[in-house]
């Protein structure tokens, strides 16, 4: 079960088979962060990787001092301690140094917080191409905004579609469970135990989606880990949550805020389809949003390639 | 070993009290919490829950305070240790300080912020589980039974209690200074009027409680409001406890010109109560009536 | 002692009493010692073996978690196994609180504030006892009720069909109220933490007016040892931080029982609020655990390195302006809760800030070694561990302050890492320091250096591994409180499982050295670090006189 982790890495190169799409989910034994898919999450995962260099280096910096110390001041090769207690200037360097360090990591995450939490995020479309500055001023039109409503629920989460419009439906999502009668869960098909839902959440790729989030019990949180996204669903609260993800596919993310007894049993399965099939995928869900346009996706080649595709390609 | 003891600090014999004082905040509180909720005999809904460890508890402080006093006519508070009770009474103060810092933050927050959160754009919140909220650009929050809220008008009690907080703050004061040249007949006369002017303040509140136009469960702006001034009038209650038991002492012809503690100590903390009384009435009263009053109609007397 | 315990028990009247007449110790067996006690080093000592016992649950907690974490599935928690004694998932998420609350305000608080402080602060400033003898009683008796009621909140009905209270050690509403958890397991706990709370204060109380007023004669603040130093920041804190928590309590103990509407969003209330509230508490409490180890590591560090401590003043004053910031800080906890981004941007650059005076601390620590003459005794290295390890932890908290990054790592075990480098390989590792250091100080006996380099050495490598690889699964995305996990992340769960067995192993060596002196009882000396150790407790004997300091020393 631990020694899979080569396994799943050639289902990740396999899973080009499934028609271009992408998926990804937590890796075994992986020690990053999830491959980030949105110029957000990529900023991210960028600035951390800097920000993990530098705090690496200050932890070997301090190690070295103290075995340096450790070996050229320990009792043999120092008999005799010297009885110093001051030293401005060193002092004052390691005073000035940390805050210089702290500049630096300031001066880059400010704008990468702004990016984040700013709509549409704070990048100027000056330097676009008139043409790539045109499109992009169009996707940012109010009407070309999706709009997706999430609920945080005890233990599950709803998403409601086309909102305040005649159009509005409601699609619940829940885990899937190996026992469970109406859709178990089958490994065979592709599904992640403790990861995949029954109906999954639907956006469409290449759009500014975004998302108002609330709760109607307790606290809950939507993330998001490969969109670098997590915001709390809070009662009596709505926050709010945007992304453009270009490439179609699944992602998974997991409640984050603690909500009682099936708190780890509310997984988010969100699925990216290109515009066309995202707007079939409406019409499917709309006439029958209980099963959330199932019928549909599983009619799509699946992101996510079965174990048996996998042994083909092996 | 023991020695001769060279030092002027107090080192104080073993006393059950500390052990017994804890046993009897058990027993309070369990009997609390049955009340709330029943819990193995005592069931849900008894009044009587918190009291046996109630009296127990003010037993053991009497005994407690009864040695604090006893020690000090026994001559243990040297000047050194008097200091030391001085400094913890300030620092009790100013933790009690930091409690209020709760209520008035929470106040704050729901007076300044409400607009904010009732944001129009949040038109999701037109789900009919949050109906109430819609309520919340209105000030102050309406009550949950549909009633809207009714504040007070701040220039009528709560300003007659303002003055009279603020007139025996002086009282006291007199008293103080009675005390300290040796005027008992003065001293008794300035400490009965302000233990009198302390409870005209509290019959007032009482009143004024009676007459409220909204109510402690009806919405946040009553929790809020019954939260601030309910902890003020409970220690506005025990100012004037402590208060009376200096006119007691003082009467019993207790208190010393160059050493009365306790008096001090009770005249600190009615200062405490008194500003704590006047955070209250500028910011709870008079502010939000000044900014909305014309919007909330205030509750003539 | 006996007679005289009797008047006190009997009516507390004792008029005449004279200090000279202050006969003959009290036998150690003598059960008014214990229970009626106003003496610094008994009440001390109480605390510390409370410290012990709630550290021991703790610690069987965390291998009930880690047991249930080992692999993917519902190990113990899954109604059935050992006939159902580990109860549903929802006992998980109560286990997991109640370890939080209790390694936090049983074990390291008591131990660190109530254990050591009461210890060794009297001794350390030249005071015979601390200001508030019998208040200092009644601060440690507080916390057995406060510890009772906590166990008792585990058997009464929580929310509807379970039992304790599931909702975090931060207690967030709705959750821990009537939403989440109506029934009376969780008012048990938020009386729990008020009668901690009121022991705490008084505590502290206790210890700022013990330094402030009863510092030995020509010692000046800017002479006090660094230990007293941390403790006074400290009780600043606790002073004027749990008031407010205590406030936030009530509130939704009001909500709960009486309707108020306070974080009930029907009414107008707003759950967030109670999470300013309870930060505004909870940050400042992190520190708390932290500055008593602070002092202690100083200490240590100067006596095995012959050498006194480097930048004294930087050091005193570092720890103040910890203590400062801290208090402006709080919503880094709640970068996901919906804050306005400009908001956010402040509290990352004040929580960055206090990177500065903690760097100074270790620099300055590691420079008090440099040039000195350092001896590798017990505490000495669980004090360079500590250094080590707590700059670990210092730093992924550092990534954390960053708002845009801890939007991907909020609620994910990177936290639990980051805090528990802090935690149980920060606060718990000065803890083990000063009970190195300190051992035969207290006891008046001998340890066995071999069994304690034994409990070090395990104790480094277990906890390490348990929590090294959690950074990875926080990475990966792996959330926090999490009873059932995806078959992904379970490689590193795995090994920070057999890491907990490690730290398992370190514990029961931890209390066979224990046994080990206590059988052996080897004659202490009162100062067998020689010339390195200077603070005045090493100038008594070990242990030091029931009452110390009848004639109060005199400091240069
Ligand atoms: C002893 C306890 C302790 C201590 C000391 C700290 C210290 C710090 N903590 Fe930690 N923290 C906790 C206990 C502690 N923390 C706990 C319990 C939680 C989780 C609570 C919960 O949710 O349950 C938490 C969570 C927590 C969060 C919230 C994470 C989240 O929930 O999303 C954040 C975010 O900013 C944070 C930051 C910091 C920072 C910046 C420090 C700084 O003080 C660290 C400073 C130290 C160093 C940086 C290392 C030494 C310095 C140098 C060698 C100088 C050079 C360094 C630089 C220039 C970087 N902590
Ligand atoms: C001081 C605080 C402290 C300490 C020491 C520890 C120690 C440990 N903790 Fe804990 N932990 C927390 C504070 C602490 N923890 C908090 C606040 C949480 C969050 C709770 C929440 O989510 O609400 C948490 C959560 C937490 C989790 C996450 C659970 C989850 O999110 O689902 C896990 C999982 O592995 C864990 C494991 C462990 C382990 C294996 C240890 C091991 O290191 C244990 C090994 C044993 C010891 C280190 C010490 C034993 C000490 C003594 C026996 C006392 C000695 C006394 C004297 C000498 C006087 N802890
Ligand atoms: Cu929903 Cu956790
Ligand atoms: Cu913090």
């Amino acid at each position: 079960m631990r020694s899979g982790a080569w396994k799943y890495g050639a289902l990740g190169v396999a899973s080009l088979l499934g028609g271009g799409a992408a998926w990804a989910a937590p890796t075994p034994g992986g020690i990053d962060f999830q491959t980030p898919v949105t110029e957000t999450a990529k900023r991210v995962h960028a600035f951390h990787t800097e920000v993990l260099i530098i705090i690496t280096a200050i932890v070997i910096f301090v190690t070295l001092l103290l075995v340096w110390v450790m070996i050229r001041y320990n009792k043999k090769a120092n008999p005799n301690p010297k009885q110093f207690s001051h030293n401005t200037t060193i002092e004052i360097i390691w005073t000035v140094a940390p805050v210089l360090i702290l500049v630096w990591i300031a001066k880059g995450s400010f704008p990468m917080l702004y990016d984040q939490d700013v709509m549409f995020g704070v990048k100027s479309l000056d330097n676009l191409s008139a043409q790539e500055r045109a499109a992009e001023v169009e996707l940012r039109k109010e009407e070309n905004v999706v709009d997706i409503k999430v609920y945080g629920n005890m233990w599950y989460w709803d998403y409601t579609y086309n909102q305040n419009t005649d159009r509005e439906f409601i699609v619940e999502s829940r885990m899937l469970k190996a026992g469970d009668t109406t859709r178990p869960l089958k490994p065979e098909r592709g599904d992640i135990a403790q990861l995949s839902v029954d109906n999954p959440m639907v956006a469409p790729a290449g759009r500014y989606v975004r998302l108002k989030i609330s709760a109607k019990d307790v606290i809950h949180s939507w993330a998001m880990p490969q969109f670098a996204l997590k915001v709390d669903a809070v009662p009596g609260r709505l926050n709010q949550l945007w992304f453009k993800v270009d490439q179609p596919g699944v992602y998974y993310g997991q409640c984050s805020e603690l909500c009682g007894k099936d708190h780890s049993n509310m997984p988010i399965e969100l699925r990216i389809l290109e515009w066309d099939q995202y707007n079939q995928w409406l019409a499917a869900a709309q006439a029958d949003p209980t099963n959330g346009g199932r019928a549909y996706l599983d009619s799509l080649p699946r992101p996510r390639p079965s174990p048996t595709q996998v042994a083909a390609a092996q | 070993m023991a020695g001769d003891v060279k030092h002027d600090y107090h080192l104080v014999k073993p006393s059950p009290w500390p052990l017994l004082a804890s046993l009897a905040m058990l027993v309070m509180v369990l009997g609390t919490a049955g009340s709330m909720k029943g819990l193995w005999f005592i069931e849900q809904g008894n009044w009587w829950g918190p009291v046996p460890g109630f009296i127990a508890l003010v037993f053991v402080l009497i005994g407690w305070w009864g040695d604090v006093l006893k020690e000090s006519r026994a001559g243990d508070h040297t000047e050194v240790v008097q200091i030391s009770l001085r400094y913890g009474m300030v620092l009790f103060i100013a933790s009690e300080v930091m409690f209020f810092v709760a209520w008035f933050w929470e106040f704050f927050e729901m007076a300044i912020y409400h607009t904010l959160r009732a944001n129009p754009n949040h038109s999701d919140l037109a789900n009919p589980a949050y109906a109430p909220l819609l309520t919340w650009n209105e000030w102050p929050v309406g009550q949950v039974n549909g009633e809207t809220v009714k504040t007070f008008d701040p220039f009528h009690l709560p300003l007659i209690n303002t003055l009279i907080l603020l007139l025996s703050g002086t009282t006291v004061t007199w008293a103080h200074h009675a005390l300290q040249v040796n005027d008992r007949k003065a001293a008794i006369t300035g400490l009965t009027l302000t233990v009198v002017l302390g409870m005209a303040f509290t019959a007032l509140q009482v009143v004024e409680y009676m007459e409220a136009g909204f109510s402690f469960d009806g919405s946040l702006y009553g929790s809020a409001f019954f939260m601030a001034t309910g902890f003020h009038g409970a220690h506005v209650v025990i100012g004037t406890l402590m208060l009376m038991v200096c006119l007691g002492r003082l009467l019993a012809g207790g208190m010393k010109p160059e050493k009365h503690l306790g008096f001090e100590f009770a005249a600190w903390y009615w200062h405490f109560v008194d500003v704590v009384w006047l955070f209250l009435f500028a910011f709870v009263y008079v502010t939000p009536h000044l900014v909305w009053g014309a919007g909330a109609p205030g509750l003539g007397h | 002692m006996a007679n005289e315990a009797k008047h006190a028990a009997g009516h507390g009247h004792d008029h005449a009493h004279d200090h000279a007449h202050d006969h003959h110790d009290p036998k150690w067996y003598s059960p008014a010692r214990w229970l009626f006690s106003t003496n610094h080093k008994d009440i001390g000592t109480l605390y510390l073996i409370f410290a012990m016992g709630a550290g021991i649950v703790g610690f069987v907690f965390s291998g009930f978690m880690r047991a249930e974490l080992a692999e993917p599935g519902l190990q113990l928690f899954n109604g059935t196994a050992f006939g159902g004694f580990f109860g549903t998932e929802h006992n998980y998420n109560v286990i997991t609180t109640m370890h939080g609350l209790i390694m936090i305000f049983f074990m390291v608080m008591p131990a660190l504030i109530g254990g050591f402080g009461n210890w060794f602060v009297p001794l350390m400033i030249g005071a015979p006892d601390m200001a508030m003898p019998r208040m200092n009683n009644i601060s440690f008796w507080l916390l057995p009720v406060s510890f009772f009621l906590l166990i008792l909140s585990m058997f009464v009905p929580g929310p509807p069909g379970d039992m304790g209270f599931g909702g975090g050690w931060v207690l967030y509403p709705p959750l821990s109220g009537t939403t989440g958890h109506p029934g009376l397991a969780m008012d048990l706990v938020i009386f729990s933490l008020h009668v901690a709370g009121i022991s705490s204060i008084l505590g502290a109380i206790n210890f700022i007016v013990t330094i402030l007023n009863m510092r030995a004669p020509g010692m000046t603040i800017h002479k006090m040892p660094l230990f007293a130093w941390s403790v006074l920041v400290t009780a600043f804190l606790l002073v004027l931080a749990l008031p407010v928590l205590a406030g936030a309590l009530t509130m939704l103990l009001t909500d709960r029982n009486f309707g108020s509407k306070f974080f009930e969003v029907s009414g107008g209330g707003d759950p967030i609020m109670f999470q300013h509230l309870f930060w505004f508490f909870g940050h400042p409490e992190v520190y708390i655990m932290i500055l008593p180890g602070f002092g202690i590591i100083s200490h240590v560090v100067s006596t095995f390195s012959r050498k006194p401590v480097f930048g004294y003043l930087a050091m005193a004053y570092a720890m103040v302006a910890i203590g400062f910031i801290g208090f402006v800080v709080w919503a880094h906890h709640m970068y996901t809760v919906g804050m306005d981004v400009n908001l956010k941007a402040y509290f990352v650059a004040a929580t960055m800030v206090i990177a500065v005076p903690t760097g100074v601390k270790i620099f300055s620590w590691i420079a008090t070694m440099w040039g000195g003459s350092i001896e590798f005794k017990v505490p000495m290295l669980w004090a360079i561990g500590f250094i080590f390890l707590f700059t670990v932890g210092g730093v992924t908290g550092v990534v954390l302050a960053n708002a845009g990054v801890d939007h991907s790592l909020h609620d994910t075990y990177y936290v639990v890492a980051h805090f528990h480098y802090v935690l149980s390989l920060g606060a718990v590792f000065t803890l083990f320091c000063g009970w190195y250091y300190w051992f035969e100080k207290m006891w008046g006996i001998k340890y066995n250096g071999f069994i304690a380099g034994v409990h070090f050495w395990l104790m480094f490598i277990g906890s390490n591994l348990i929590f090294f690889p959690q950074h990875f699964l926080g990475m990966q995305g792996m959330p926090r409180r999490y009873v059932d996990y995806a078959e992904a992340f379970s490689e590193w769960h795995y090994w920070s499982t057999m890491g907990y067995w490690v730290a398992a192993a370190a514990t029961v060596v931890f209390f066979i050295g224990l046994l080990e002196a206590v059988i052996r009882r080897r004659k202490a000396e009162g100062n067998p670090w020689g010339e390195g150790a200077t603070t005045l407790e090493w100038t008594l004997s070990s242990p030091p006189p029931f009452h110390q300091y009848n004639d109060l020393p005199r400091f240069k």
